[in-house]
């Protein structure tokens, strides 16, 4: 059952991201991708396991003594959370200098002026 | 045919590689010494003459390993077909570059030129000894590069342009068929030999009745039959892919001379003798005695309607490719003797004549056919050589065309006996058909240099000595083979170019196959069919010569007709696609965000949802039981989801953020129940972040909420159903595979005694995959200096 | 624009906050921690002044006390100094990736200990993969500040 709450869980989140992805306002925008780009992170440390232990090892001893959740794949979202933020705060200053020589956030405006 | 010694690995290693080396280096030696570049590259090209002389008489293998874990490995062969194409490649090589040195005076971007005709040479070295079928292919298109980059010579006319992708297309095209072709037959000889024979060329040609049996069993014969065959036509013209040739024209005369008449085309008939032992059967003879005598035909036909020189002689090159096909295309011995001795002919005398027209339009100023005429008082040693070549190639006795063509008219006789007639008569009636026109052309380019002086036509200047040596040169090898033939007639042979000959033809035969005592050649001194056909043609031809006028104009009406020109499909279904193209490029990517999404989107759903279809993906069965869900996992989670939604109907931007905070410090809060401590403290940390960098932006950004549109509402639901539809039936999928192996029992075990550390997340991250992590920390580093760019410094770029 | 409340607990926070990151970034081999999470906090300390007393605060009173020894002095504005420091940040990374070539090994292999390639580290008890975080440290430090610092002085 638990794959079924996380996958539905995930679904829904996808879901909410891909409609604010279609929104007209950038900032909208924005948001949709830092939603489906947490979910993303949700879903790879899913794909770990979640039954394990901390990927911990107390220091000396000897390594996979107890079973422990996938290390990889935190080590992969680690990165992943900080990258996402660098990339949402450049969207955001993308969107800010899009006011700034446009005068509106209106995605449908910006598409017909190009 | 008795090998005798082996190869010696580093000068066919050197020969291949050589020119490919030297072409690095010509835009060095280019600054140097400028355009005597030509003499350089010339050497170059001599040099790999000498190398390929030097392996005459050694026959075998000498393998690199290239891609071990596939079996591919950098192998030669050297037989009498490849140091055939080999010494043409070289041969013709140095006569090229050195009468480039007089033609290319003054012409733009000369090292390009120079270059690309070196990486040509090489590359068709290395087909011509490729003993590998992956070897082979890449060396196989590389001859098409560099192909392109002369055609589209002159890269600033229109024509150049469409002339090198038309060909670029049809060759590469072709290509790619032959690569299926080939890993057809690898997969097939995959079931009888170890993986590193699979490839080899040496292995089907010293097993080829093995080979074939195993094809038909496969059912694969055909299949293979047919895309190599697809290759070997686009490489050398045949009809309908015949077409890119004529535009090839585009290209400087001594790329015509080389590659298009004397060596890339004939990579197309080479991999047909080379295929031939392996292949032959009677549907072989009925594909390609039938796809050479139509080509044969229809080129000398479209030749006879031909208004400029260039193109003229294009169109006989492929007519002549498909005699060589033909040859090849006939199963008996005499096939393999054609075809053979017509690629040696062919070379001589087409080289010729293309350089031929080079000094005519070098030195006349036109390439125009009615324009010319008389030229014989301006150049009399250009006319001596050109009556030499065009009588060869018109097939008149005693020229050299005449021998060979003479065997492909036996070839075709016999195989019309053997089949016990009917249609099969086709064959030689069809071949003399199209040797008439074949004449008709031939005399009328040497006419070219008879006859009156059209008026307009100036006086005409003698071209300059590096012009004129090679297609002399040419002429006189052309003359001497003529001269072997007759001297034969009174048993006087040449014996070193017979027993060439002899070795090239038997390379093209299954082994144990009777030569009739080695190849000879002789002026005919009985009457035999063969005899009777020849004469028949050339009285043909000559009777029609008169009506040249207007068997040309007739020629033009019909090609004038669309739908029986190869060209006009190519065309239509060209630019058309470029005109579909343009309209769904328009239709996609419009401008609008959302349109782009919702393509991405829909096809990314569309395609994985369908992929798991396809291939009957299994949900896992719901079970209760197997309870690892926490209560706390599950309410954090339905926070998450409340989050979103608040995030998705936020009224006001403000609200929103704080909303999408929700979710952020729920995800934190769920890593912590999920065993992963770095990452909540890292989400957590970077969402307080976030939330200050979103509450800086908004203050700047005006308060938007965009109408919203029922409609557009509802198809932007119904997609995102789609996606989290796609997601939930991922998420079930990939996570219900538990594979044991998985690389991440590695990390934990290593961590320690390898790492040095303890927390497992850390070590991968700055020790197993600090690579990664290099590349990582590189990309944030890169978004700070976009939001630098952006904003810090947008005065900079708009008041330049 | 702030309370006293906010800035006192400011002055108290921030020097807390900061120990923490450097402690997560030096244990962070075998603790919860690294490059990447002390990154983000000391980003957060910054953040808080930045917040609370302004940009210019930041700037005059506070960075060269806690950043000179790193930075060069050139006062061209806050944000040439964070790009140096990401700067730095890649290169750090890069040397010790570069480092291990000497002794024959990979690019980017780490060691520890008991291998003793780096006899002070050795000696320390520490991995030379700290040498390794740092530079990723001072990329997400400077990267990140880089960016708040930018959106901020708009």
């Amino acid at each position: 059952m638990t794959q079924f709450v996380l996958a539905g869980v995930l679904g829904v989140l996808f879901a909410l991201g891909t409609f604010l992805v279609l929104r007209r306002d950038i900032v909208r925008v924005v948001w949709g991708v830092t939603i489906i780009s947490q979910s993303a992170n949700v879903y790879l440390v899913t794909m770990g396991g979640l039954s394990g232990g901390v990927p911990i090892l107390s220091h000396g001893g000897h390594g996979g003594g107890h079973a422990v959740s996938d290390p990889l794949v935190q080590a992969l979202v680690l990165t992943a959370i900080v990258i996402g933020f660098g990339t949402t705060a450049f969207a955001l200053v993308l969107t800010y200098r899009v006011y700034q020589e446009h005068g509106t956030i209106d995605l449908l405006e910006l598409g017909e002026k190009a | 045919m008795q090998p005798t010694t082996d190869p010696a690995a580093s000068a066919v290693l050197a020969v291949v590689f050589l020119p490919f080396v030297a072409a690095g280096l010509v835009p060095l030696v280019y600054r140097l010494v400028g355009e005597r570049t030509a003499y350089y590259a010339a050497a170059i090209a001599l040099a790999c003459f000498g190398l390929v002389a030097s392996q005459y008489g050694t026959h075998g293998a000498v393998s690199f390993p290239w891609i071990r874990s596939l079996g591919v490995s950098l192998s030669f062969y050297v037989d009498g077909l490849s140091l055939l194409v080999g010494f043409l490649a070289s041969g013709v090589g140095v006569l090229i570059l050195t009468y480039s040195g007089g033609y290319m005076h003054g012409e733009p971007s000369q090292p390009k030129y120079y270059a690309s005709l070196l990486a040509f040479m090489g590359s068709m070295l290395g087909v011509a000894f490729a003993a590998d079928l992956i070897a082979l292919f890449v060396f196989w298109e590389l001859t098409s590069l560099s192909s392109f980059m002369l055609i589209g010579h002159y890269q600033r006319q229109e024509s150049s342009q469409y002339a090198a992708r038309k060909s670029m297309l049809i060759t590469v095209a072709g290509g790619l068929f032959m690569l299926i072709g080939f890993l057809l037959l690898h997969s097939v000889l995959l079931d009888v030999t170890s993986g590193s024979n699979a490839f080899s060329i040496v292995y089907m040609l010293e097993n080829p009745e093995l080979v074939q049996e195993e094809l038909r069993s496969a059912g694969l014969f055909l299949p293979v039959l047919g895309l190599i065959g697809v290759g070997a036509a686009a490489k050398s013209a045949q009809v309908p892919l015949h077409i890119w040739l004529p535009n090839a024209m585009e290209a400087p005369t001594p790329v015509s001379a080389f590659l298009h008449s004397a060596t890339m085309v004939k990579a197309g008939v080479y991999l047909l003798g080379r295929f031939r032992p392996v292949l032959v059967s009677h549907e072989w003879e009925l594909l390609f005695a039938i796809l050479g005598l139509t080509t044969m035909t229809v080129a000398a036909v479209l030749a006879v309607g031909a208004t400029d020189i260039k193109e003229l002689l294009a169109y006989s090159t492929a007519s002549h490719l498909g005699l060589i096909v033909a040859g090849f295309g006939f199963a008996s011995e005499l096939g393999g003797e054609t075809g053979a001795f017509h690629i040696i002919n062919h070379a001589t005398f087409k080289a010729a004549l293309f350089l031929v027209a080079g000094i005519v339009a070098h030195e006349a100023g036109t390439r125009k056919i009615e324009n010319l005429g008389g030229l014989k008082e301006d150049l009399p040693i250009t006319a001596a050589i050109t009556a030499v070549a065009a009588l060869g190639m018109a097939g008149v006795p005693p020229f050299n065309g005449f021998y060979s063509k003479e065997l492909l008219f036996e070839a075709a006789w016999e195989a019309a006996v053997h089949a016990g007639g009917g249609l099969a008569y086709l064959y030689p009636a069809v071949a003399v058909f199209g040797s008439v026109f074949t004449f008709l052309y031939s005399i009328r380019f040497l006419m070219l240099f008879f006859g009156e002086k059209p008026t307009g036509l100036h006086k005409v200047h003698s071209p300059p000595k590096a012009m004129l040596a090679p297609p002399l040169l040419l002429g006189v090898i052309a003359g001497l083979v003529s001269l072997g033939g007759i001297l034969g007639t009174f048993g006087i042979h040449f014996a070193p170019f017979d027993h060439f000959v002899g070795e090239v033809w038997a390379s093209t035969l299954p082994p144990g196959s009777d030569l009739h005592g080695g190849f000879s050649y002789y002026f005919p001194d009985h009457i035999t069919p063969a005899v009777t056909m020849s004469a028949v043609t050339l009285v043909l031809g000559a009777a029609s010569y008169p009506f040249y006028g207007r068997l040309h104009e007739g020629v033009n009406r019909v090609t004038d007709v669309n739908v029986l020109r190869a060209n006009w499909y190519y065309n239509s279904a060209v630019f058309g696609l470029n005109g579909v193209s343009d309209t769904t490029a328009e239709r996609v990517q419009n401008g609008l965000l959302r349109t782009y999404a919702t393509w991405a989107l829909a096809s990314v759903a569309g395609l994985t949802l369908a992929g798991y279809a396809a291939t009957s993906v299994t949900l896992p069965a719901f079970e209760l039981s197997k309870v690892a869900v926490t209560v706390p996992i599950l309410l954090v989670l339905l926070v998450a989801i409340v989050g979103a939604v608040a995030v998705s109907i936020a009224p006001s931007h403000i609200s929103g953020v704080l909303t999408l905070s929700i979710l952020g410090f729920m995800v934190a809060v769920f890593y912590v129940l999920a065993d992963a401590p770095d990452l909540a403290l890292t989400q957590l940390v970077v969402e307080t972040l976030l939330l200050v960098i979103f509450l800086l932006v908004l203050d700047k950004l005006p308060a938007f909420y965009g109408n919203t549109d029922r409609a557009k509402m509802a198809r932007d639901g119904v997609l995102s159903a789609a996606v989290g539809a796609t997601v939930f039936v991922t998420v079930l999928v990939s996570t219900a595979a538990t594979p044991t192996d998985g690389i991440a029992s590695f990390f934990v075990e290593q961590a320690v005694p390898v790492g040095g550390g303890g927390n497992i997340v850390n070590v991968i991250l700055v020790d197993f995959r600090a690579f990664d992590t290099l590349g990582e920390i590189s990309v944030v580093a890169m978004a700070a200096l976009s939001v630098l760019t952006l904003v810090a410094m947008r005065e900079r770029g708009e008041t330049q | 624009m702030s309370t006293v409340i906010a800035r006192t607990v400011t002055r108290t926070v921030v020097p807390i906050i900061l120990v923490t990151a450097i402690a997560l970034l030096l244990q962070g081999h075998n603790l919860p921690g690294g490059g990447f999470i002390g990154g983000v906090l000391t980003v957060t300390a910054f953040a808080l002044i930045y917040v609370i007393y302004g940009l210019d605060y930041l700037e005059e009173e506070l960075l060269h006390q806690i950043r000179a020894p790193l930075l060069d002095s050139i006062r061209h504005g806050i944000v040439e100094n964070y790009q140096v420091a990401f700067g730095v940040g890649l290169a750090v990374a890069v040397v010790a990736g570069l480092v291990p070539l000497v002794f024959g090994e990979n690019f980017l292999y780490q060691s520890h200990w008991y291998i003793k390639p780096l006899p002070i580290y050795g000696k320390l008890h520490v991995a030379s993969a700290l040498a390794f975080d740092l530079g990723v440290y001072f990329v997400v430090v400077g990267a990140l500040l880089t960016i708040l610092a930018v959106v901020g002085t708009e």
